[in-house]
């Protein structure tokens, strides 16, 4: 019991961290609440299902062209839909919120609301200290493990990542030091709608890709992100990670109870917010221009 | 005639028409609006059965109602059921106001229909259901008759049979399976999605098959839109069970399939799994649902004299073979038996015809009984079992059960795997 | 005589108040045509649309009250109204009260919930109150499944009693509802009550500083809203007959959100307006077999567009054609004018 809820719980964690992440990114550089971030993940899969079922590119292909389609569809997006309206906090939300129902209709125009799938990568199961897991739940490990690892670099290592890192401190002081601001936001945008395309297509022969596949991830994410503190990476992480695992603990420890896994998390999330107001590893901003 | 546009077009249609063609078009149409989620797989087969039926008939000139023969004029109603509830209501009543309808076919989803059922009753209007089946829609014409009396269920038979019909398919079910591995204590692990419909089959569950000689090792219920049952699956495997018993509605259902075959489980899923019915269940499990099994309505089976004309000429027409809300076509043919059996369409004497007769549908002979529900049954509706084996849904019940058994039934096959 | 005296205070009311500005008379007229449609017409269905359309008006309107005007903008503003509903339904089933004792409890309910949640995000901000406030009504819907034998689950309340069969009955119940809920929510907004939520909304620490018991106001805003959104939901399920979880939907919260910055946020008007104007629409267009599959995708490009275009919302837009705000009063004055009303000062 104890290693099925270890093993699963981590790649559960994994995905959530995939997105976390990228949304997180996001929210400390421009302040935006992306709330198309989970819809974009969902056109990544439905992308990949194109491509590479039902037009027979080769698997490779279609992940990489679909991750590349995504980012730029999520830069349209940026320069046509969100930045026009940044100044109002709300507004933003209104947009990504209706952006993501034009996606989710025009996926039910295109593909109508069946459930699809696609075939694995790789088959076949591998049994890892009594646990049963299929072997492209492991790649999908090794995916997100290298992912986050390369985020990790990029944002240490270079001076992209410099430029981030110094504008979701202080924009102000960061334009200042003769940064540009929209460049960094845009390249931003660009990691992390990768980011969200990467989870989709590498969650898209796990589960089952319908057009209303955006919800729960988002408000699983929003959960992550907001407990481990809006604009902390490190925060996004460790949240992916508690939240994956109390989901997971669920499903095991309450079998018959297992479709609250949701709801346990959420309230985790509230608890949390009610002590610490500006989540786990937030900065407590004080009003902001 | 089958009409889908705006009224003012509709009645510019219906003058020319008339100029051009006299007598014949002159003869007021029987409007039927088919109200269900036509974006959805089952609002198609709504539809789809309904037009199959409505071509054929009007074919013949339309219905005889009395003296004249009068063609039917289908209305496609979208309720956005699946999304919203007071949209469905919403519909119910544009369709009976604004489109004048005089029977309503359709519903699916059971939260929207018991709705649906109320504003259709409002108007004293006749309305077939094809697709719900909670109990509550019955029990409403038997306690308040003269209000409810105006709805009958068409398709499926209410959940308590259909809970019937489980217990028995799994009988046959565990009996070959003692005989093939020999040994007498089969172990079964329930896993039923966390919905109301489902759980009085899983309390029956719980308390039958113990009495059937099988032991319950586990209930579990994942959510109806879990993306994931490999932790529930593990667990499972590791009680070694025999027969996993599914109560599914939900995208759960295909996932369950997915992931069964990934797994390469030697348990053999069973019970009802709506997903699995559908044509498109293979590719949406990317082929790994093989051994998968569940209650459907129709296959290739002579149930009737009906059933075979029927799913032939769907097949033909549509390219698929109908899922159960296709029994739209039976509804109308049901219609058409009536009204040309008491000359009107009045609604009051076609209840009452209704609630008297025998019909020989496509899915069996259908008599409703006290709750105006198909009475289920050897002689009656039965229903069918399906399994999928290599991509194909083939039907292995009833196969001698209690002396029915169709022609076309299939053998049952057990996961031959390690 | 007092009818005399009544009649002609209302009449000078309407000179001095209300014919001098054309948005305030297309107000106006709009009461006044709701409560006379029937009157036209007796079309059950119509009447079923604006039943509908009024009851989310009135949903919308309370939310404009809490987030536009006291700035605490609730992302899940659902959970009154499905709250009040599934009360007022369960007392009605068990207990057997009328709806017009059920839907009052139902909203006062809903109004402690409200305290209870303005409690609980007093030191929320921003982005932060607006996902606990999303998070809470999910919670509540996964309590009520977990207790189908209480809530019915996934099936919801059935055999909730009709306040009257009338449909036109029915009608003006909603509508003046909503004319009643609106105009008080306004009047509160236009008072010392509503000045303070609106310096609540700009600079809390100032409003603070200067005295004010800012926690109070808050939790205040957070009860009066859910009382208003609290009727509206009982209403609702006692004209639909059964109240399920769709009531405590996230897309009805969204619903809430779009329709007040679409119409024009700290209005009241604007939401209502943006309502009556997006709902019967996207009716209308279910009826064209061609449109029903993109009516959600019409709904979201028409929210799109007016974000991009009119950023504050269409109301203040229209309004901002049709009137002119004085330089030196701050009053509203009609655009063709050439001198304030008020002040006399020339109108540029």
């Amino acid at each position: 019991m104890l290693q099925d809820i270890l093993i699963t719980g981590l790649i559960n964690s994994g995905v959530y961290a995939l997105l976390a992440v990228g949304f997180s990114l996001i929210f400390g550089v421009a302040r935006i609440v992306n709330i198309t971030h989970t819809a974009f993940y969902m056109v990544a899969a439905y992308l990949v299902y194109v491509l590479g079922h039902l037009w027979g590119w080769p698997a490779w292909l279609a992940i990489v062209a679909a991750v590349i389609a995504v980012t730029i569809l999520g830069l349209l997006s940026y320069r046509l839909v969100i930045e026009p309206v940044r100044e109002h906090e709300t507004a933003v939300l209104i947009s990504t919120i209706a952006l993501a129902a034009i996606f989710q209709e025009l996926m039910i125009i295109g593909f109508g609301g069946h459930y699809l799938s696609i075939p694995s990568l790789i088959d076949g199961y591998s049994q890892l200290a009594g646990v049963r897991m299929t072997n492209q739940q492991l790649l999908t490990l090794v995916i997100v493990a290298v992912t986050l690892v390369g985020v990790w670099l990029l944002l240490a290592k270079t001076r992209l990542g410099l430029a981030i890192r110094a504008t979701a401190e202080d924009r102000e002081v960061a334009n200042l030091m003769g940064m540009n601001v929209r460049h960094v936001a845009l390249w931003t945008m660009g990691i992390s709608v990768g980011l969200a395309a990467i989870a989709g297509v590498v969650v898209a022969p796990l589960f089952v890709v319908d057009p209303l596949m955006w919800l729960d991830p988002l408000i699983t994410v929003l959960a992550i992100v907001v407990l481990g503190g809006l604009g902390s990476l490190k925060g996004s992480v460790i949240g992916a990670l508690i939240i994956g695992y109390v989901e997971t603990s669920t499903v095991f420890l309450l079998p018959a109870g297992s479709f609250l896994k949701s709801a346990v998390a959420l309230s985790i999330m509230v608890l949390v917010l009610v002590v610490r107001p500006e989540g786990l590893f937030g900065i407590a901003f004080e009003e902001e221009r | 005639m089958v009409a889908r546009v705006s009224p003012i077009l509709r009645s510019w249609l219906a003058i020319a028409l008339a100029l051009i063609g006299g007598t014949a078009v002159a003869a007021d149409p029987i409007r039927i609006a088919i109200i269900g989620p036509m974006g959805f797989i089952q609002g198609e087969n709504q539809w789809r059965g309904a037009q199959l039926a409505s071509d054929q008939i009007n074919g013949k000139g339309g219905i005889q109602v009395g003296k004249e023969k009068r063609p039917i004029e289908l209305i496609q109603v979208e309720s956005n059921e699946m999304l919203s509830v007071s949209d469905a209501t919403n519909a119910m009543e544009r369709a009976i106001t604004r489109n004048k309808a005089d029977f309503v076919i359709g519903g699916f989803r059971s939260e929207a229909v018991l709705a649906m059922q109320d504003v259709a009753m409002d108007y004293e209007k006749i309305f077939l259901g094809v697709g719900a089946a909670h109990g509550e829609l019955g029990t409403r014409v038997k306690d308040d008759y003269d209000r409810y009396k105006y709805w009958f269920r068409v398709a499926p038979t209410k959940s308590a049979d259909l809970g019937k019909q489980i217990f028995a398919v799994l009988g046959t079910i565990a009996q070959e399976l003692r005989s093939k591995l020999g040994h007498d204590k089969v172990r079964v692990a329930i896993l039923a999605e966390r919905a109301v419909w489902a759980d009085p089959i899983v309390q029956a569950a719980q308390q039958n098959l113990p009495k059937l000689g099988m032991e319950v090792v586990g209930t579990w219920r994942p959510s109806a839109v879990a993306t994931d049952v490999t932790a529930e699956l593990s667990a499972i495997n590791r009680a070694n069970t025999d027969i996993i018993f599914t109560a599914l509605s939900g995208p759960v259902g295909i996932v369950l399939g997915r992931q069964v075959g990934e797994m390469k489980l030697t348990a053999v899923p069973f019970g009802i799994n709506v997903e699995a019915q559908k044509e498109g269940f293979w590719q949406a499990t990317a082929g790994q649902a093989n051994y998968i099994s569940t209650l459907d309505t129709y296959a290739p089976v002579a149930i009737t004299e009906e059933t075979l004309p029927f799913i032939e000429a769907f097949e033909k027409r549509f390219g698929e073979a109908p899922a159960y809300t296709a029994a739209t076509y039976d509804a109308i043919m049901l219609l058409r038996e009536s009204i040309e059996a008491t000359g009107t369409i009045d609604a009051d004497e076609l209840v009452a015809h209704m609630e008297k007769t025998t019909f020989r549908s496509a899915a069996g002979n259908l008599k409703f009984d006290e709750f105006h529900d198909p009475t289920w049954g050897p002689g009656f509706v039965t229903g069918l079992a399906v399994q999928w084996q290599d991509g194909k849904k083939v039907p292995f019940w009833p196969n001698g059960w209690q002396g029915v058994s169709y022609e076309g039934m299939q053998a049952f096959r057990f996961p031959e795997r390690k | 005589m007092t009818v005399m005296r009544f009649v002609r205070r209302g009449l000078t009311f309407l000179r001095t108040e209300v014919f001098v500005l054309p948005s305030r008379i297309i107000v106006l007229l709009f009461a006044l045509g709701l409560l006379a449609l029937p009157l036209f017409t007796d079309d059950p269905y119509i009447l079923r649309i604006l039943i509908m359309t009024s009851l989310l008006a009135t949903f919308a309107a309370s939310w404009d009250f809490l987030a536009g005007y006291s700035g605490q903008v609730n992302f899940g503003h659902a959970l009154f109204f499905g709250a009040a509903a599934y009360a007022s339904a369960l007392i009605n089933v068990h207990a057997g009260l009328t709806p017009l004792v059920t839907i009052p409890l139902g909203a006062l309910l809903a109004g402690a919930l409200g305290a209870l949640v303005g409690l609980l995000c007093l030191r929320l901000r921003g982005a932060y109150l607006s996902l606990t406030t999303l998070a809470l009504p999910i919670i509540l819907v996964s309590l009520f499944f977990a207790m189908p034998e209480l809530t019915g689950g996934e099936l919801g309340i059935r055999r909730v009693q009709r306040i009257t069969n009338d449909r036109v009955i029915n009608y003006y119940i909603a509508v003046v509802l909503m004319l009643a809920v609106c105009g008080i929510l306004w009047k509160i907004g236009e008072s010392k009550f509503g000045l303070i939520l609106h310096a609540l909304r700009e600079d809390q620490v100032a409003l603070r500083a200067a005295g004010i018991n800012t926690t109070r106001y808050k939790i205040l805003a957070f009860t009066i809203s859910a009382v208003a959104a609290g009727l509206a939901g009982a209403v609702y399920g006692h004209f639909l007959r059964s109240v399920g979880p769709a009531t405590l939907d996230v897309q009805l919260s969204f619903q809430a959100v779009i329709f007040g910055v679409v119409g024009g946020m700290v209005s009241i008007v604007g939401p209502v307006a943006a309502v009556f104007v997006l709902y019967p629409l996207t009716e209308y267009l279910a009826d064209f077999e061609v449109f029903s599959a993109f009516r959600l995708l019409i709904f979201a490009v028409i929210v799109l567009l007016v974000l991009l275009f009119m950023p504050r919302g269409f109301v203040p837009w229209i309004r901002d054609r049709m009137e002119t705000v004085c330089q030196r009063c701050k009053n509203r004055n009609t655009a063709t004018r050439s001198s304030c009303r008020v002040c006399g000062t020339a109108l540029r």
